[in-house]
């Protein structure tokens, strides 16, 4: 237990070394020194949350008084430990591969700044997930928002990454500012600021109404739910590559963890309409995502809206759970969880996966428009290789990690049928089919992210000339597409975990009803009658069971007696049925067509003297449908840009281009911006400058202030 | 709509009824010069000098007409004080390679590639008449397919452009094997009325091998779908001219 402490106290000391590192070690020398040293901290960080996460005992430790009231502490439960490790998996990939990476950066920006940065941040990052009172938790947010606006806004050389960046701290601080008055109003009534004292908590209505309002859109912010969500499209592009991946794979998911915390932990959503409101903005902020994903050419901004899109879901997965929770569904509620915090997982995997694959070919091809590229698998054929294992799991295809979540948490939307609400199973219908368009949508998305990047032929001569990174970028990404299809084909083994993790919320676990004990299931097991153990029996549920440890390999929920809804699945099976789909599908082929004459020719391209990249699919065109099916949402706006000459009679040039203004900015930014406008405008009006009228205003001023001291 | 259908009903079935039984309607073929007495040497000497793109020679005492330079133009019918004579009829489609038929496999499906190798139009015009409910080949299993990857006929009509010289190869390179080229009108034979030039060749058959030719400038529709079903073996070519004084010629030129 003290060990798993000093484990802990050893991630940070390692991180100080970093620092020191950074600060000491000449520019050029400063990446390898970043990879081995976060590498190392990540490592320590996996084994130390391991620890907590696998053996189940929660640390809480306080530390020291600040002022009678401040009393710093830190506690690491099950969320923080899921949260914490998730963390280390994905910085450990991304601290390898930032060694390669960060070389181009050499000689243009300073090296020694990025690697402080970046030690800095994964100390307040695991700060954040550990702290056990309101006032250190904010202390390393803050740090957390600043640093990574300071890592984002690296190449500070270009105006459009310091507007993007001042955008992200803005929106950034409004959302702190926001979680913290969800806070003050808590330790208001609590009386202390520590995590326990705010969870033996009982608040009004309203109250409570109030705390969820203003944390889940404080929280929101950092995991980029619409409609707060403006920042991550602009961020992302502007930040270093793999920066990216941290931003996506593990800061997005601090958003998550914070309304986790609130909403979850300390005061328990009562109310349905609460869930119902996590649930329509989790599935709005999924639709828009990938909406505005589909359309878009530029990689990381793609990239980015999918993001969105992933938070989206995750949160109607919670919003879900908490619907459940609070109508008494406790098992449905956990399986909901157990689903949002799956996907979760699973983003942050294939998502810090896509980017480094997106940073990568940014390196190489020297952009990011995918109209530009084309042809790269045959140029890097292993970046393809990770990218297209990234982009087959977040479009939930079998036998990747993607498929699993996403198919948990339409299953457990199906669940619905157990509420008895009328209006709530209707809300749940509506966004159990949004998520259903959100999934078929992202498979158009990442056919397109793949095929327009790596397929086809090379529109351009950046592209042409590209080649392979070295191992040490490679390789990263490949560790990351393991993962992905480890946590594919083995969620019966992963399940447990997470359900673990979920336990103190839900208060009832969803395991026996979720992986059923198959390997272990006896005679008498209560939940399933002999019949139907021995029917799946027959379809082969138990294959396995002698060689194999755990509770089974298939994915089931049997319902109530009431609402017997069976739902199944097995990725596992599913993996081995596929392969032998294929083997034995090569094998048919092969020798029905064994006398044939095979006789091989170059593709059909029309009869043209030679074919053109410029003749080909361009990213653009591909998703043009989706443009112009979902027209009335994305408003495109035409801009004309015409040179005249003589007298306006002649056009010289005209260049047609479109420009998208995102649907939250045109709906709920600029109205804010326009009405702060007008306000300001109208206020300024008192201005006129003249002495006598500022007296006027400092002598009403006073009147107003004594005659509230007397009312009051 | 339900107008429209009794319409149908009531008009009944008014496509063409060839191959089962000869098409009799007035106009669907101009016919071509054939004869059935001899010819004076003195009228063959007049008719030569009629004919443009001479189809019509002299051959020793005797006149021959080559119907793959016919380009249907009536001189020798109208102009002279004793026309000659011209002959019904449009089963015109030859097998001119060693290759044959297609065979009983293609016999009840065949997919056709069309490629305008330079053509004025003319064809194309009577290309796109096979597929009007009056000639209507899809009734006897043939097709006309956008790729020449599932094509198993190439059908071609114009004198070889050198621009379409390429397209031409392309298309002939990419269609499986068995696979057979039918020329239609008189350009794709022999380069009609362009000729060779310093643009055109004097017929496709320069470009890739014809198997199967459609006299005709242009060829009627019913004698590119007898060329058609000449080509998948349902068909027989027409015998050889039996008229007196005509000789035809052997080979392609």
């Amino acid at each position: 237990m003290m060990e798993t402490g000093i484990l802990f106290v050893v991630v940070f000391l390692i991180c100080g070394l970093g620092v020191i590192l950074a600060a000491v070690l000449p520019d050029r020398k400063n990446p390898p020194a970043l990879a081995f040293v976060a590498s190392l901290a990540t490592l320590t960080l996996l084994w130390a949350s391991g620890r907590v996460l696998f053996s189940d005992h929660a640390i809480f430790n306080s530390l020291w008084r600040v002022t009678p009231l401040i009393r710093l502490s830190i506690e690491i439960d099950r969320v923080s430990s899921f949260f914490l490790f998730i963390t280390g998996l994905v910085f450990f990939p991304v601290s390898i591969f930032s060694a390669g990476y960060l070389k181009k950066y050499l000689g243009s920006y300073s090296l020694k700044s990025f690697a402080l940065f970046y030690h800095l941040l994964f100390a307040s990052i695991v700060l954040i997930l550990i702290a056990g009172d309101v006032f250190s938790f904010f202390i390393a947010w803050e740090a957390m928002s600043i640093l990574s606006y300071l890592l984002v806004n690296y190449e500070h050389g270009h105006e459009e990454n310091t507007r993007s960046g001042f955008l992200m701290l803005a929106m950034s601080e409004a959302g702190t500012l926001a979680a913290l008055v969800a806070f003050l109003i808590m330790a208001k009534t609590s009386g202390g600021i520590d995590f326990g004292s705010l969870r033996s908590l009982s608040l009004g209505q309203s109250a409570r109404w109030g705390v969820f309002l203003l944390s889940f859109l404080g929280f929101g912010v950092k995991a980029g739910l619409v409609p707060v969500n403006s920042w991550l499209p602009r961020a992302h592009p502007a930040a270093p590559g793999n920066v990216s991946a941290l931003l996506s794979g593990v800061i997005l998911n601090l958003g998550i963890y914070g309304i986790i915390r609130i909403n979850a932990d300390f005061l328990p959503l009562k109310d349905v309409g609460q869930g119902l409101t996590v649930l329509a903005i989790g599935t709005l902020s999924a639709l828009i995502g990938i909406l505005y994903a589909t359309p878009e050419n530029d990689m990381k901004r793609m990239l980015a809206h999918s993001s969105i899109e992933n938070m989206g879901i995750i949160t109607a997965g919670l919003g879900a759970g908490f619907v459940f929770i609070s109508s008494g569904h406790s098992v449905l509620g956990g399986i909901a969880f157990i689903a949002a915090f799956y996907h979760m997982a699973n983003h942050s995997l294939y998502k810090a996966l896509l980017f480094l694959g997106a940073a990568t070919v940014d390196s190489r091809v020297g952009g990011r428009d995918m109209d530009r590229m084309g042809g790269l698998i045959r140029k890097m054929p292993w970046t393809s290789l990770f990218y297209l294992i990234g982009a087959l799991s977040i479009a939930a295809l079998p036998p990747f990690n993607g498929f699993v979540s996403e198919w948990l948490t339409l299953q457990s939307f199906l669940q619905c049928s157990a509420l008895t609400s009328k209006g709530v199973k209707i809300a749940f219908a509506l966004c159990g089919a949004g998520l259903a368009l959100t999934a078929g949508l992202a498979v158009t998305c990442f056919v397109k992210a793949f095929a327009m990047s790596f397929l086809g032929m090379a529109r351009s001569e950046a592209a042409q000339n590209a080649s392979d990174p070295p191992h040490s970028m490679t390789i990263p990404m490949g560790i990351l597409g393991i993962y992905c299809f480890l946590l594919g084909i083995l969620p019966t083994y992963v399940i447990p975990q997470i359900d673990h993790v979920v336990v103190p919320f839900v208060h009832e676990s969803a395991l026996d009803a979720l992986v059923p004990p198959f390997f272990t299931v006896g005679e008498g097991n209560e939940r399933f009658p002999k019949a139907f153990v021995s029917e799946f029996h027959d379809l082969g549920a138990q294959v396995g069971s002698d060689t194999l440890p755990g509770r089974g390999l298939v994915i089931m929920h049997r319902g109530s007696t009431r609402n017997p809804v069976i739902f199944a699945m097995s990725p596992s099976y599913t993996i081995i049925v596929l392969v032998l789909l294929l083997v034995s599908g090569i094998v048919v082929v092969r020798v029905l067509t064994r006398k044939r004459a095979l006789a091989r020719r170059a593709a059909w391209d029309g009869g043209v003297r030679r074919l053109a990249p410029t003749m080909t699919y361009t990213a653009t065109g591909f998703s043009n449908p989706v443009r112009v099916i979902f027209n009335a949402v994305l408003r495109p706006v035409t801009i004309q840009d015409s040179k005249e000459t003589i007298a306006q009679h002649f056009l010289n040039a005209i260049k047609k281009d479109k420009r998208e203004i995102h649907l939250v900015d045109r709906l709920f930014i600029r109205p804010i911006i326009d009405g702060g406008r007008l306000l300001a405008a109208w206020l300024g009006r008192m201005h006129s400058g003249r002495v006598n009228t500022y007296a006027a205003y400092v002598l009403l001023a006073l009147m107003i202030v004594l005659m509230i001291q007397m009312l009051a | 709509m339900t107008k429209w259908v009794w319409k149908g009903l009531q008009t009944g079935i008014k496509t063409t009824a060839y191959p089962g039984s000869p098409e009799t309607a007035a106009g669907v073929s101009p016919g071509r010069p054939g004869w059935k007495d001899p010819v004076e040497r003195k009228k063959i000497m007049s008719l030569m000098d009629l004919c443009p793109t001479g189809a019509l020679r002299p051959t020793e005492e005797r006149i021959s007409m080559d119907y793959r330079r016919c380009i249907h133009c009536f001189r020798c019918r109208r102009f002279p004080a004793e026309p000659l004579d011209w002959e019904p009829g449009y089963e015109w489609g030859e097998i001119v390679s060693n290759q044959g038929n297609l065979g009983k496999t293609f016999s009840n499906s065949l997919h056709i590639r069309i490629v305008d190798a330079g053509a004025c139009g003319a064809c194309l015009s009577e290309i796109g008449h096979i597929t009007s409910p009056y000639y209507n080949i899809h009734r006897l299993g043939f097709f006309i397919t956008p790729t020449p990857r599932t094509a198993d006929v190439l059908l071609v009509a114009g004198p070889g452009t050198d621009h379409m010289r390429l397209p031409l190869e392309k298309v002939f390179e990419a269609m499986p094997a068995p696979k057979r080229v039918v020329a239609v009108g008189t350009c794709a034979l022999t380069g009609g009325i362009f000729g060779k030039s310093f643009a055109t060749r004097a017929g496709v058959g320069e470009i890739v091998p014809v198997d199967v030719e459609v006299p005709g400038c242009p060829p009627p529709p019913l004698a590119i779908i007898h060329a058609l079903l000449v080509t998948a073996g349902r068909k027989k070519p027409p015998d050889a001219p039996s008229y007196p004084g005509t000789e035809r010629e052997e080979g392609r030129s």
